[in-house]
């Protein structure tokens, strides 16, 4: 009982540096993250027990990060937003100066990241960098698999456009073919 | 031929390793002859490297340490007994070398403890204890000599000041679990009022602590009503035997005694 309370505990600690990066890249900005981590951490000492040994603790934990998101966006939402705690600014350093030029300067990676739609976000968030498999990342952000895989596609795409990773093939984005 | 049959989706999966392996095999054999295809999926495998690579500096920047503690202090709070002086702290009575276990063995277990280490490889006595100790606890006497020498003669009910601290050690119960090894239950406390209830087994020719708990105690040593309840639900698990009675109790001791000669 309390071991699993510890145990949560003790990953929780371990975690946070991870943890904080994706409330960082959910939100956009530290304060609102840091709290938001606290919030999670919270959640997830109180809820414990729920935490199946053998399952991804990762996985566990950003959902219930991100769950807590979507709720302060939507009561932000319906309470009249006073300051925007959306807006994205600085997510990784970068010096945030670009503005009409962007379609002829290459961005930085980071730089595109954040101007992904929320979606794509955070579903390039929880698979390219945080490694989850795309049937974690579907149950993190509680939808379908194939939407999963069709947001990653487009947010890939425009991040190799956007930073000018490699050419973009131009063809077609259709998900036909999909087999799972 | 299956060339240029790839979608997109396919060749995502493919770089994020999501694909069974069989038609990852067919697109490794694909791409060795078509370098479109090359390209293809090169876009995925470069982006989800770029991605991550970009995030990579988020990873680094230190955590606030005023998160830090944040959540240390709510890791603590949900392990840890409320403080001393708090209501709902009931110093449980000094128990009788022949009260008994049973009873109170069933009683639930509760969550507030500052530290709980059950096991039976003892590792606590080698100080690989990670969980927040405060104060360092004064728990140096487990392990030492003083205390192996307090185990083997104490008898329940008696309280002895080991030599060469400041801890007191009293002994409460000793019983044996459900391997037949002799166990002793028993409290150290500090000159910080922190106490340890723990219990040690005799493995072989050495006490090995089995199961500690470390909670604040009140004035006069005694521990907090939580840690004992979690030490009954110990208990219970190894299927500890009905304490020994006094004299039970000193034929075990000065059996052990004899051995060690």
């Amino acid at each position: 009982m309390s071991n699993a309370v510890k145990d949560v505990g003790e990953r929780l600690m371990a975690f946070l540096p991870n943890l904080r990066r994706f409330a960082i890249s959910l939100c956009g900005s530290r304060d609102v993250a840091d709290d938001l981590v606290q919030s999670a951490c919270e959640r997830a000492l109180a809820s414990a027990e729920r935490f199946e040994p053998g399952t991804r603790f990762d996985a566990w934990i950003f959902r219930i990060l991100r769950n807590l998101w979507i709720d302060q966006v939507r009561r932000q939402k319906t309470a009249g937003v006073q300051d925007d705690i959306t807006e994205r600014h600085d997510i990784a350093g970068s010096s945030g100066e670009r503005e009409t030029e962007a379609r002829l300067t290459l961005k930085t990676v980071a730089e595109a990241i954040t101007e992904l739609p929320d979606e794509q976000r955070e579903v390039v968030l929880l698979v390219c960098v945080e490694e989850l498999s795309y049937r974690e990342a579907a149950d993190v952000m509680g939808i379908p698999i194939g939407t999963v895989m069709s947001r990653l596609m487009r947010a890939r795409r425009s991040l190799a456009e956007a930073a000018g990773i490699t050419q973009a093939t131009g063809r077609s984005q259709s998900m036909k073919g999909a087999n799972e | 031929m299956t060339r240029a049959d790839f979608s997109d989706e396919i060749l995502m999966r493919f770089a994020d390793g999501e694909l069974d392996t069989g038609t990852a095999a067919e697109v490794e054999r694909a791409m060795e002859t078509d370098d479109a295809l090359v390209a293809r999926v090169a876009l995925f495998i470069e982006t989800r490297h770029a991605a991550k690579a970009a995030m990579e500096p988020l990873l680094d920047e230190p955590v606030p340490s005023e998160l830090k503690r944040a959540v240390e202090r709510m890791v603590m709070e949900k392990t840890s007994p409320p403080s001393v002086s708090g209501a709902g702290i009931l110093p449980f009575p000094r128990r009788a070398a022949n009260e008994s276990h049973r009873s109170r063995w069933l009683a639930p277990v509760a969550a507030s403890l500052a530290a709980v280490v059950a096991g039976f490889g003892g590792y606590w006595l080698r100080g690989s204890v990670e969980a927040p100790i405060e104060g360092g606890l004064g728990v140096a006497a487990i392990g030492s000599p003083a205390l192996d020498e307090a185990l083997a003669t104490v008898a329940a009910g008696e309280e002895r000041r080991l030599p060469g601290s400041d801890q007191r050690f009293r002994a409460i119960a000793t019983f044996r679990d459900n391997a037949q090894a002799l166990c002793r239950e028993f409290e150290l406390d500090s000159d910080d009022r922190s106490t340890v209830v723990s219990v040690a087994c005799r493995a072989g020719s050495e006490w090995r602590v089995t199961f500690a708990v470390i909670a604040p105690g009140a004035t006069g040593g005694y521990a907090p009503a939580s840690s004992t309840e979690t030490l009954d639900a110990y208990l219970t698990a190894i299927d500890a035997g009905a304490p020994l009675e006094a004299a039970e109790e000193a034929r075990a001791l000065s059996e052990l005694q004899g051995a060690q000669r």
